[in-house]
């Protein structure tokens, strides 16, 4: 709930409670969350694609990812993501994490390709409800596995 | 003849008897139309044939005529009360009704005809869990693995059945037989690795510890588990709990992995002797210095220089302070107030950051009186600023605060966060108005960031603007939303909810207000039946070690604050309008709909209408859609909340929504207020003493609970005709606990007030209980001059309004001239005035935003 209450506060794509739920029963090691004594003010919400299509290697995505315009700066998003990339390397084995980005979102976009070492794969056009593109982008996990 | 067993009513020739196969067939793969045509050529010929009655109700139901398919499936079960087709039918489609108990019974039936349908017993389970039913559960968990014991699953559904019964000890042996013959695991298989993981949790929840760490290492080792962090975590835990000294080893491995994790410090600082939350000076420097060690080591992480300053004190607390300040206002980082405040609890610590910051700032070069230009980052100055102005609110120094942060304003007019504060700063000293319309600019110095939309959204509700604040919300909610406020009731958002509820009621709408209340409690519902399908689903995922948490979860759901908080707001609310119906007929001050309202309910006309539309266009006998069992709300035949009002079970109502809270939230003295104020109006003496008895031992000097207790008094000794004899001895004797006979209730009154006579609160309450004794309004008034604090003024102004006191102007000016920053006692037309102003937007900030949504 402290999840869904932040993504509420910071992005326009929001999800019901349940959402989260299937993804932390399903994946349970893959979401991770960044505390402040006890309110959460960061998170990640991430899965395994589910239906891989012929040729494409088992990976992972993130559904969403946000941390609280009060709690920038602190390389939360970063360190959320580094831990969910690690989870998804060795216990589901996966090659690489893909995500969806706003075309217009250039500080995400800054820490998805420069810091995190995310190239751009595609671009999805349409991709948001109110007609925005999406980078798809991607990240191989192979270094990570063991 | 039929065979053997069959009651003759059931039994169908064999034309049609192929045909009901047929009908289940279907319906399996959701054939409906198929479906329904057999099930109708069965009917044509045999139309009390109770079971076709039942399947053509079950697919009816599922083609969204639910009234209709409801009621031939009751048709049927009457018609034979022994198939266990017509009650599981029966069952599904209360289960789409959410009655759970219902579909529970209907299921509990049906297993009486059909022992062994893997089917019904499986959904009987879900049901049991459900319901918190567990001995039931584990019977039905043991009939599924005795039908079908080589199904992994049905292994795991019965460990976690005696799990949740409570009985470890079974689970355990349940999980070792499993593992015994479980045979063909993959290499790498997710499944096995979570289902050891919760065998090792059930052993340690047992306290035997040398046989989980046994279990554990052998599967780690075999890579049986391949949850790596999950290993490193149970490892250390256990380790930890079983006392043994490689535990520090472990808590050392998972700190290299995750730096900033608080609990994995903890974990090594307890394996080496040091409890950090009862610290003490013998252990301090050992500490100490193992913290400064990893941040050595880990030079980017904050979590151990942050924990050092939790431990250190004195000379050692400033001498580490100092850096952590410096780096981090450098930096700009803005959370940095809220990191350290919890830190200000010691007086000592809180002056050495004073003076730390303070004398930071002095060092620092003044940037150029001129504003910076727009692109350049803000300076550590400005941070600085930025620092200290919250420093100086949260010591309740707000004017201090303002002119640190206009100072910073004026080198950077750009930077968001200072406006953000400024707003808090103001909200903080009572002006609502004030504080909006700087949230609103900081809003407008980035358009794109949701987090400043929302805030000022809720500004504007704090400033009792609804309107606007809708208005704003609806820049980032849906676009093909009804409303922006139905979308945000769609996602679930109960800070919405609850603070336009507030509003709603500040203002005094009180129809509108108990409307969103019921959102929040919907909301819950919703929460709760949320988990149903899970139980069937964990089982068969085996991510049972989450699930466990999630169950434990719902099981506390309804002890969330914003829970909590509406249940006893809508109580009230349902309270007042009992004691005063004219309420809910009275028009609320907010009646006359506003330009948007009007547009929105237009809008939600329009597109309710497009919806029967394309209701009638498609015709229901042509259409196969499932429209599924699961009952979808009820549209809303009450937009703004005034039917909420009315009716005669008011009370009752209020009885429900505060139930939950007996449990859930029984260390809170206003839930017990609140259930006195409804049991007393019930007449249930009893339950209104217990409530007074509960409130009484969680804080004994409470100004409401003392208000209650000379209700209760009064009321009691005014009843003509007392309850029977045994239940009024238990109140009376309960009551004299709290408030004995030989003290009349003027001089309890006056007892309460001697006291605790420098409480505003307690004034007030004191001078409300004088009221309603009948002591004379002057003699009232007078009492209240002397309670001037912020935080009752506002009550203390609605009571003097209440009793039409002369005086209600001269107390307002008093506290203006108290509280100078505050606007909350201005009167009611300078009020009016000053909320209008919030939303006037000065000319450069709506260019900026009509440029914006251009772009957009």
């Amino acid at each position: 709930m402290g999840m869904q209450a932040c993504n509420l506060h910071n992005l326009p794509e929001n999800y019901t409670l349940k959402y989260y739920m299937y993804h932390s029963l399903t994946w349970p090691q893959l979401s991770y969350v960044a505390e402040d004594e006890g309110k959460i003010v960061g998170y990640i919400l991430a899965k395994m694609e589910e239906d891989v299509s012929e040729g494409d290697e088992s990976h992972g995505h993130v559904t969403s990812i946000s941390v609280l315009r009060s709690y920038r700066r602190l390389g939360l998003a970063k360190r959320l993501m580094i831990q969910s990339q690690e989870a998804m390397a060795t216990v589901y084995k996966a090659a690489y994490v893909s995500l969806h980005v706003r075309k217009s979102n250039r500080a995400a976009l800054g820490l998805y390709r420069d810091t995190l070492g995310f190239t751009i794969k595609d671009i999805e056009k349409g991709y948001y409800a109110d007609g925005e593109d999406a980078y798809a982008m991607r990240l191989s996990l192979k270094h990570l596995a063991r | 003849m039929p065979p053997a067993g069959i009651p003759p009513a059931r039994a169908l020739p064999s034309k049609e008897s192929s045909l009901f196969k047929e009908v289940l067939h279907y319906y399996e793969d959701r054939q409906l139309k198929k479906g329904l045509k057999a099930a109708d050529s069965i009917l044509k010929k045999f139309p009390n044939h109770g079971e076709t009655l039942c399947m053509k109700g079950l697919i009816l139901t599922h083609l969204g005529r639910r009234e209709e398919g409801l009621e031939l499936v009751k048709q049927g079960v009457r018609l034979d009360l022994t198939s266990h087709i017509c009650w599981h039918v029966f069952g599904l489609i209360q289960k789409g009704q959410k009655n759970y108990e219902e579909a529970l019974k209907s299921y509990t039936q049906a297993l009486r005809f059909d022992k062994e349908n893997m089917n019904i017993l499986r959904d009987a389970a879900h049901l049991q869990t459900q319901l918190r039913l567990y001995d039931g559960l584990v019977e039905t968990r043991h009939t599924l693995l005795r039908l079908r014991p080589q199904l992994r699953q049905n292994w795991i559904g019965l460990a976690v059945a005696y799990h949740l019964s409570g009985n470890l000890a079974e689970a355990k042996t349940v999980l070792e037989q499993f593992e015994r013959i479980v045979k063909n695991v993959p290499d790498y298989d997710v499944e096995m690795s979570e289902v050891l993981l919760y065998h090792i949790r059930v052993l340690e929840d047992l306290g035997e510890y040398t046989e989980a760490l046994t279990l554990l290492d052998a599967n780690a080792k075999s890579r049986a588990i391949i949850d790596r962090v999950a290993i490193q975590e149970f490892r250390a835990r256990i380790l930890s709990k079983a006392g043994k000294d490689e535990a520090q080893q472990a808590w050392q491995g998972l700190i290299e992995q995750n730096a900033d994790c608080y609990d994995y410090y903890k974990g090594y600082l307890s394996s080496r002797g040091v409890d950090v939350d009862a610290i003490t000076d013998e252990n301090r420097d050992k500490a100490l210095q193992s913290l400064h060690d990893f941040s050595q080591q880990f030079s980017k992480a904050s979590a151990p220089l942050r924990m050092a300053l939790e431990l250190a004190s004195g000379a050692k607390f400033a001498e580490l302070v100092q850096p952590y300040l410096e780096t981090r206002l450098e930096k700009g980082v803005p959370s940095l107030f809220a990191d350290l405040k919890s830190l200000y609890r010691s007086p000592e610590k809180r002056d050495a950051i004073e003076s730390a910051v303070t004398a930071l700032l002095s060092t620092l070069q003044h940037p150029p009186t001129v504003p910076s230009p727009p692109d350049t980052d803000p300076t550590e100055y400005i941070w600085a600023l930025y620092f200290l102005a919250q420093h100086y609110s949260f010591l309740g120094n707000h004017k201090k605060a303002i002119e640190l942060l206009d100072e910073a304003i004026a080198h950077t007019p750009t930077l968001p966060e200072l406006y953000m504060f400024k707003a808090r700063v103001l909200k903080r000293a009572g002006d609502p108005f004030g504080a909006a319309k700087n949230m609103d600019l900081a809003r407008t110095l980035d358009l794109q960031d949701r987090f400043l939309n929302t805030k000022a959204g809720k500004y504007r509700l704090r400033a009792g603007l609804v309107e606007g604040a809708v208005e704003l919300f609806g820049l980032f909610t849906k676009k093909d939303a009804q409303s922006p406020s139905h979308d945000l009731e769609d996602m679930q958002s109960l800070i919405y909810l609850t603070e336009e509820a507030d509003a709603q009621l500040r203002n005094g709408n009180l129809a509108m207000a108990l409307k969103k209340y019921d959102a929040i409690h919907k909301i819950f519902d919703v929460f709760e039946d949320d988990q149903f399908d899970f139980h069937g689903y964990s089982v068969r995922k085996f991510t049972v070690n989450i699930y466990m948490n999630l169950i434990q979860w719902e099981d506390t759901l309804r002890s969330h604050p914003a829970y909590v908080h509406s249940a006893i707001e809508a109580s009230r609310i349902l309270v007042r309008v009992y004691d005063d119906p004219k309420l809910a007929s009275k028009p609320s001050s907010e009646s006359e709909l506003s330009s948007a309202e009007k547009k929105a309910k237009k809008k939600a006309k329009k597109a309710e209408k497009k919806v029967q539309e394309e209701a009638k266009k498609a015709n229901p006998n042509a259409t196969n859609e499932d429209k599924g069992l699961d009952v979808s709300p009820p549209k809303d035949e009450d937009p703004d909340g005034t039917k909420l009002l009315q009716g005669p079970d008011l009370l009752e109502r209020a009885v429900k929504v505060l139930k939950p809270l007996t449990t859930m939230a029984k260390d809170n003295v206003n839930v017990w207020i609140a259930i006195y104020d409804v049991a007393i109006r019930r007449k249930k003496y009893l339950q209104a003493v217990q409530a007074l008895n509960h409130a009484h031992m969680l804080n004994a000097d409470s100004p409401e609970l003392h208000i209650r207790l000379v209700d209760f008094k009064r009321r009691w000794l005014s009843l003509s005709e007392k309850p029977s004899e045994d239940a009024s001895l238990a109140t009376s004797s309960a009551i004299l606990k709290l408030l004995p006979d030989e003290v009349s209730v003027e001089v309890f009154n006056s007892q309460y007030l001697q006291h605790h006579s420098s409480r505003a609160d307690a004034i007030l309450a004191a001078a409300k209980v004088s009221r309603t004794l009948g002591a004379p309004r002057e003699e009232v008034e007078a009492s209240l001059f002397n309670a001037l604090n912020a935080d009752t003024a506002l009550a203390i102004v609605a009571f003097l309004s209440e009793i039409r006191s002369p005086r209600e102007e001269e107390f307002r000016t008093a506290c203006q001239g108290k509280f100078e920053l505050s606007t909350l006692f201005l009167s009611p037309a300078d009020l009016a005035a000053a909320r209008k102003a919030v939303v006037q937007k000065d000319p450069v900030a709506e260019a900026v935003e009509d440029k914006a949504e251009t772009i957009s």
